[in-house]
């Protein structure tokens, strides 16, 4: 879709700055109400989905340019998703998800990069990752596991790290007791090492489509020629990218989070809980998991009115609005832990608040960033749980980043880690 | 032509009278207030009369001092403050225009009293929420201008209630309606169509009827207004809570009007209610030995709908309450019974008027708080008392939550004697030390009679002005009772 | 005209670099579609609000009272507004400066004792409601939902809602507040001005708040509200609500002291006959005709439609063939919604029981259909939060209403079948949405205790669509006609149109006076005129504070 696709959603916009606020029925206090990070750091309507609506509406029909103003509007957006929840308790014809990520696109295609974003592209480019790391290095991670390398090895399952997991060594631990966990419980599961690629996730939802393209139809091509069947994954980004973005490129592969493997296997009986953590958690749900988990349901049609004037679709057009996201499974999993209590915040599940790290925001805006993380460890600090957990390297890394330097001593987990404790 | 035979022209040679008798003062406004004779009183017998009289009294910048109630009157807001004023006397317009039971409002005229309206509302089945015991001449509709505290706070949805919409003659002559007044209500046909003057506020983005409420007059004169009346129930039931001390029934009173149980809510300590029942000077030393020192009163209606089952549900829901603080809901209390009670404060009061029974003379000190800070209040004029040898005993005190228990009308009734100087100076010693005392305490002197004015406009400058500018608009040529608030 | 440089300077010293912009991108997304909702005027395709000369984010009193003060000192207009939503809230002409209060959002203190809250504009309705309801108290939200702004509502427009006679509208909830003047002077109102605390709006004396606001506020053209107390009301429930179920279809198991029902009437008398009952016994905590707006035809359907997780707006016709929906939606043709709210178990009892006795006097009925467990508790906190608004432009995007019948229900219920069926025959022209005719939304009860009601028709359009806008304006100028044709008056469609033209600018004066004359007490406008010049002399506001002055 272009960005002019969007014109009738400009104008169709409610205005009612739903998207700024979590659902409203889900609201318990002042403090933990809103759900729109990037509003809620930098105030002016422009920076939520109705004022990026209007932004798109304004530079499209030529009334406004380019400015540093507007790159920030545009840049600054983590693509959570959050508002697109929120705007959907109500209303069945807007999309203004995919709106934001097209106006990023045409940013981006015309030229309207960001440096930082620039660094990450260069990254891909020359090494596959964006991190900036030498691809020969991607599956370091696993050297000690013993693991089946793909497509050498044969694994129907295939436990792809991601980026932040191959090169963050504060978190491969989490990655590798993700594997061994899954091993345990007798999954034959492989890694692509070094021949792992990055799933583009985090690009695209910085506006860099072609780029994502590219990315994506070469891991599809590495699967196949694997012979992969299953794709697990305990990074939330690059779940939502094998589970949402890449069927629209032809990926027909089934794709787990750990957590919902993890879930399955407890179900299953096929994992068993020997230790008792004595520790009161509170759950973040992370954006690419929970509300921007939903399944992919194919769908291509057009808009038609009834009743005069009511917009619909034809065929009815699937309805992503975070209802059918995974907040169930790591909660069952956190309840089969022994001596694991699990206390919620405020904003969980559909309208969760987000870590800070997506859509590029971490690399451009590390201030806001930070900001955003720290206020979610405020919300999970007034909840008097010992520990955050997560399930995604992403979030987890930002929520570390944002303790550092402030000094504060909560604790940060991979749900992984709890269960291999339990275990 | 002279100011006679103009005024006559307008009003007929019954309605004008010279050198009129300001009569007996009971309180301390005239020794509080400095005021001048009035030369002339008029009665004008209508609107259009009462339009004439103000676009005269524009053109020859004659003063002007509306009145509605009979004597005695109290406060001092219509003792000309200015030479040469002329009275408007508003008694005669005193007709009940309309009493419609469907949209629960009566049509009135100022110089309709509580006398007057409150059997012919009962004839339709309607009541009206009224101040605790106001004269029998008293005239409803200065009494809901001038912001009177209810009876019943449940049904103060905000504090002009229950006045709705309202004729005006302003100080410049104009005639205007406020709220929904253009539907006057004059043809049958208009209720049936439900084109009726239920509404306050506005219209527009001015709130008119706002900008007379306790004007003292001082805007324009109001000769007609609707106000809307509740349900009458023949089974009304009174019930007192008594207590040796003020605090748990503060308590208690804050739950009732958190859950709007109840219809008659106040609190008042033993001489207040003393003053209240003794209908002669001697019974109230009597009353004051039996009385418990603070009573809480609360009246429970059945309303029109299954009166039974909801007077039942009622008390004993209020019962309950009261026992969660340590009291207890009584019918009566030795001294009073809760019917007996009941019975009284739905009329106006008997003649002598009730706080003038004790001593013949009467000053009050009334402003609005929370509930909450009244028993500091009460410290404070106890105090003061001591201080001027003023017998604490002598004290009524009432407390009226208004406005569903956001604000208290907190109100301290100094009898004194008036044959008797040294008491009245005594009391009018008390008054204004305590008055000071009480204001920089924050009592919200919110209806500032006499020296209350200069206290709170001399401390909220910008009220002041802008007070001053509206004056302005509506009274051009300050002939609307000249001296009043800050004017 | 951009502001000169010098004096964004001043402005930029006052709030903070970070807290204004002139980027043309972020002044359009300060501006408002006159194709779009609730603006009472038009609707005009393809036309916007002026442009504003820039937006600031003051973020407290001084900061506001400075951008005033300069704004006097260089002649510039400037509107505030809290949540942007209708175009009340948005310039009238260039060059004005844009305040957004997002900022001041604090809730300053609840006083549980006295039941009142002191807010700033930025406080929402679903967070007000959120911290009160953890100390036993309810906050009333306004019809246009808990994402308004309380302050604004109370002290800028209308306060109008479900609440109304139980909680009373936010007119009466009202006490003191600080009002930042049109010259900059900081007039602090009623008990407040003398240091007396929130508690009281009204004196000394005269009530000066009649100048802030009467039926209706000034709509942001008279300087800026900074505080204000807002009245509170008894909530025996729980500290949060408790909320389950799938997005969009949450619902709340409230304890047995809540009930909800719709009802339904065999007439509209019966209908009138049973609303003044209620009012006259006293009971209920909430009630409203709310889903009628999405029209007589569809609202059951919408209904089963915002219920169920798993459909969308492509299943309503397939819903409407279903004989089940449509007996329901024949059930239901003269209904609305009440909430019934006990403070003790008896409380509620009798409530019912009276609530019964009405409904047998009126051969009324509940509607069981809205009663079953799943949708009763989707209404229940539909109703008490109020977070769906948005609903109102749930079809295409855009909604007004027409016709508004205000006054006594007498009034509203003898007509509302007769403006229905006229506007149903429009809806057949295809330009907005076939809904069947009446689509009436309003309060049962315009006030604290009942007394008056509102029926705003609503009707839905698509803002994108040339020829849906220019239909309804089509529609909405046959309305206009029709109710001053049948003695009615000027409808809400028109409610603005004093106020702002088809350029989206101020209305002409030519216009304005000529609406203003025939109104049935110009001099209502004279009087808001001669305040304006007073409190006003710079005239920095807008036309949305009327004014005559021949």
């Amino acid at each position: 879709m272009a960005l002019e696709d969007f014109a009738a959603e400009m104008d169709r916009c409610s205005q009612c700055s739903y998207c700024k606020w979590i659902p409203y029925d889900q609201v318990k206090s002042w403090r933990f109400s809103k759900n729109c990070p990037s509003i809620a750091y930098h105030n002016f309507n422009s920076y939520s989905a109705r004022g990026r609506y209007a932004v798109a509406r304004s530079l499209i029909n030529g009334q406004s340019g380019y400015s540093d103003a507007v790159r920030e509007i545009v840049f600054t957006c983590l693509t959570c998703g959050s508002c697109d929840v929120s705007c959907k308790v109500c209303r069945y014809n807007l999309e203004p998800l995919e709106m934001v990520r097209e106006l990023k696109t045409r940013l981006v295609d015309d030229g309207q990069c960001l440096p930082e974003h620039q660094a990450i592209i260069n990254s891909l480019n020359k090494e596959s990752n964006t991190m900036g790391s030498p691809r020969s290095e991607r599956g370091r991670w696993a050297d000690e596991l013993d693991l089946p390398h793909l497509p050498q090895d044969s694994a129907e399952v295939l436990f792809h790290a991601g980026c932040r997991f191959s090169y963050d060594k504060e978190l491969q631990k989490s990655a590798r007791t993700a594997v061994s966990t899954l091993r345990k419980a007798g999954v034959n599961i492989g890694i692509l090492a070094e021949h792992e690629m990055c799933c583009g996730g985090r690009i695209y939802s910085m506006g860099y489509r072609d780029e994502f393209t590219r990315l994506a139809k070469a891991n599809i091509a590495a699967w196949a020629k694997a012979g992969v069947k299953l794709v697990v994954t305990s990074c939330s980004d690059c779940y939502h990218a094998f589970k949402r973005l890449y069927p629209k490129l032809g990926s027909q592969i089934k794709v787990f989070h750990t957590v919902e493997y993890i879930d399955l296997l407890i179900q299953e009986g096929r994992l068993k809980f020997q230790h008792e953590i004595p520790l009161s958690v509170t759950f973040h749900d992370p954006c690419h998991l929970g509300r921007q988990g939903e399944p992919y349901i194919p769908w291509e049609g057009a808009e038609k009115k009834i009743k005069g004037q009511i917009v619909v679709y034809e065929p009815q057009k699937p309805r992503y609005n975070g209802a059918w996201g995974i907040y169930d499974a790591p909660r069952n999993v956190l309840k089969h832990l022994p001596g694991v209590e699990l206390v919620e915040m405020e904003r969980i599940r559909e309208y969760s608040w987000c870590c800070g790290a997506g859509g590029g925001v971490r690399e451009a805006y590390p201030e806001f960033s930070q900001w955003t993380a720290m206020e979610r460890l405020t919300e999970a600090r007034s909840t008097g749980a010992g520990a955050l957990v997560t399930a995604c390297p992403w979030c987890e890394r930002n929520f570390l980043d944002a303790l550092k330097t402030t000094g504060n001593t909560m604790k940060v987990y991979d749900i992984v880690d709890l269960v291999q404790e339990a275990l | 032509m002279d100011q006679i035979s103009r005024l006559i022209d307008i009003v007929g040679n019954a309605g004008v009278l010279s050198h009129p008798v300001l009569g007996d003062t009971y309180s301390l406004d005239d020794r509080l207030i400095l005021h001048n004779a009035p030369s002339l009183s008029v009665k004008p017998r209508n609107v259009d009369e009462v339009q004439k009289i103000i676009l005269w009294a524009n053109e020859t910048q004659t003063p002007i001092v509306p009145i509605s109630s009979g004597e005695p009157h109290f406060h001092g807001d219509t003792l000309p403050s200015v030479p040469e004023a002329v009275m408007i006397d508003l008694s005669s317009m005193n007709r009940i225009l309309k009493i419609n039971r469907r949209n629960r409002l009566a049509l009135i005229e100022p110089g309709v009293t509580y006398s007057q309206l409150l059997p012919a509302l009962k004839d339709e089945g309607l009541r009206v929420v009224m101040p605790l015991l106001p004269r029998g001449n008293k005239s409803v509709l200065t009494s809901l201008l001038e912001r009177e505290p209810v009876m019943f706070p449940r049904y103060q949805w905000n504090l002009s209630e229950p006045l709705r919409s309202l004729e005006i003659v302003w100080g410049n002559g104009d005639k205007f309606y406020s709220g929904s007044g253009t539907f006057r209500g004059e043809k049958d046909e208009d209720w049936e169509l439900g084109l009726v003057p239920v509404t306050g506020p506005g219209p527009g983005q001015l709130d008119f009827y706002k900008l007379v409420s306790a004007a003292q007059g001082s805007m324009g004169i109001v000769t007609w207004a609707s106000v809307k009346c509740e349900v009458y129930s023949e089974l009304h039931k009174l019930f007192f809570a008594p207590s040796e001390r003020l605090e748990p029934l503060i308590d208690f009173m804050y739950r009732l009007l958190r859950f709007r149980f109840g219809e008659e809510l106040f609190i008042m300590n033993r001489t207040c209610l003393a003053y209240l029942l003794a209908s002669e000077p001697d019974k109230i030393a009597t009353l004051n030995n039996t009385l418990p020192p603070w009573i809480a009163v609360v009246g429970i209606s059945g309303g029109q709908l299954l009166p039974d089952e909801r007077i039942e549900a009622q008390e004993k829901d209020i019962q309950d309450l009261a026992r969660k603080f340590g009291l207890e809901m009584r019918p009566s209390i030795e001294g009073c019974r809760g019917d007996d009670l009941l019975e009284q404060i739905h009329r106006p009061s008997a003649e002598p008027f009730w706080k003038l029974r004790y001593k013949g003379g009467s000053q009050e000190i009334f402003f609005l708080t929370t509930l909450d800070k009244t028993p500091g209040f009460i410290t404070t004029i106890n105090s003061t008392a001591a201080e001027h040898q003023y017998p604490i005993s002598d004290i009524g005190i009432y407390l009226q939550p208004v406005h569903q228990g956001v604000g208290c009308h907190c109100e301290f009734i100094l009898p004194f004697d008036r044959k008797d100087q040294a008491e009245v100076m005594r009391a009018e010693a008390l008054f204004r030390d305590a008055s000071h005392r009480l204001f920089e305490q924050k009592a919200y002197f919110s209806r500032p009679y006499g020296i209350w004015a200069d206290m709170i406009y001399n401390a909220d400058p910008m009220t002041t002005t802008v007070s001053k500018k509206i004056k302005g608009i509506f009274d051009p040529n300050h002939v609307m009772n000249p001296g009043k608030l800050c004017f | 005209m951009t502001l000169p440089k010098h004096v964004y300077k001043i402005l930029e010293d006052i709030v903070g670099a970070r807290n204004i912009s002139d980027d043309l991108a972020v002044l359009d997304s300060y501006r408002y579609s006159l194709a779009h909702t609730a603006i009472h005027l038009g609707p005009y395709y393809n036309t916007f609000t002026p442009r504003g000369a820039a937006v600031l984010l003051p973020g407290s009193t001084e900061e506001v009272q400075a951008i005033v003060k300069l704004c006097n000192q260089f002649k510039i207009k400037f509107k505030a507004s809290s949540t942007f939503w209708s175009a009340q809230g948005y310039p009238s002409e260039d060059n004005t400066i844009q305040l957004d209060m997002r900022r001041m959002d604090n809730i300053l203190e609840i006083d549980e004792k006295n039941m009142f809250a002191v807010i700033e504009p930025g406080v929402i309705g679903a967070t007000l409601q959120a911290e009160a309801m953890k100390v036993g108290l309810n906050a009333h939200i306004p019809g246009s939902g808990c994402s308004c702004s309380i302050l604004a509502t109370a002290t800028s427009y209308f306060g109008s809602g479900p609440s109304n006679l139980y909680g009373g509208w936010n007119y009466e909830n009202l006490l003191g507040a600080e009002w930042v003047m049109p010259t900059g002077d900081i007039f602090k109102i009623g008990s407040l001005g003398s240091d007396c605390g929130w508690f009281c709006g009204e004196g000394p004396g005269p009530s000066m708040k009649g100048i802030a606001r009467g039926f209706l506020g000034a709509k942001g053209a008279m300087g800026v509200f900074t505080k204000c107390a807002i009245k509170l009301f008894a909530w025996p429930g729980p500290k949060t609500l408790p909320v389950e179920g799938t997005v969009p279809a949450y619902r709340s198991v409230l304890p047995e002291n809540f009930k909800a029902y719709t009802v339904a009437f065999p007439s509209w008398k019966a209908w009138a006959d049973a609303v003044h009952m209620i009012w006259d016994t006293g009971i209920g905590y909430l009630a409203h005709r709310q889903f009628n707006m999405f029209g007589r035809d569809l609202k059951y359907a919408m209904v089963k439609i915002l219920t169920d997780p798993t459909k969308t707006l492509g299943d309503l016709e397939e819903l409407l063939k279903d004989p089940e929906v449509q007996k329901v939606t024949q059930d239901s043709m003269r209904d609305f919604q009440i909430v019934l709210v006990g403070m003790t178990p008896r409380d509620i009892a009798w409530q019912e029981k009276g609530f019964d006795e009405i409904l047998a006097q009126t051969g009324g009925w509940k509607v069981e259909a809205m009663n079953t467990p799943e949708i009763r508790n989707w209404a229940l906190l539909y109703l008490i939060r109020l977070g769906h608004k948005n609903l109102n432009l749930v079809f295409g995007g855009s909604y007004d209403g027409c016709f508004g019948l205000l006054g006594a229900v007498d009034f509203g219920t003898t007509h509302v079948e007769e403006a229905g069926m006229f506007k149903r025959d429009w809806e057949m022209h295809g330009a907005i949405v076939q809904a069947g005719g009446d689509c009436t939304m309003g309060p049962i009860g315009g006030q604290g205790g009942g007394g008056t009601g509102l029926w705003e028709n609503f009707t839905c359009f698509d803002p994108s669509d040339q020829e849906s806008v220019a239909g309804t304006l089509e529609f909405f100028d046959a309305a206009t006609r029709y109710g001053l044709e049948k003695g009615w008056g000027v409808g809400m469609e028109k409610w603005n149109s004093q106020n702002r033209g088809p350029d989206g600018k101020t209305t002409p004066k030519e216009e304005r006076d000529r609406i203003h004359l025939a109104a049935p007490q110009p001099n209502v406008f004279r009087y808001q005129n001669k305040v304006r010049e007073i409190f006003n002399p710079n005239n920095l506001g807008d036309a949305y504070y009327e004014t005559l002055d021949v």
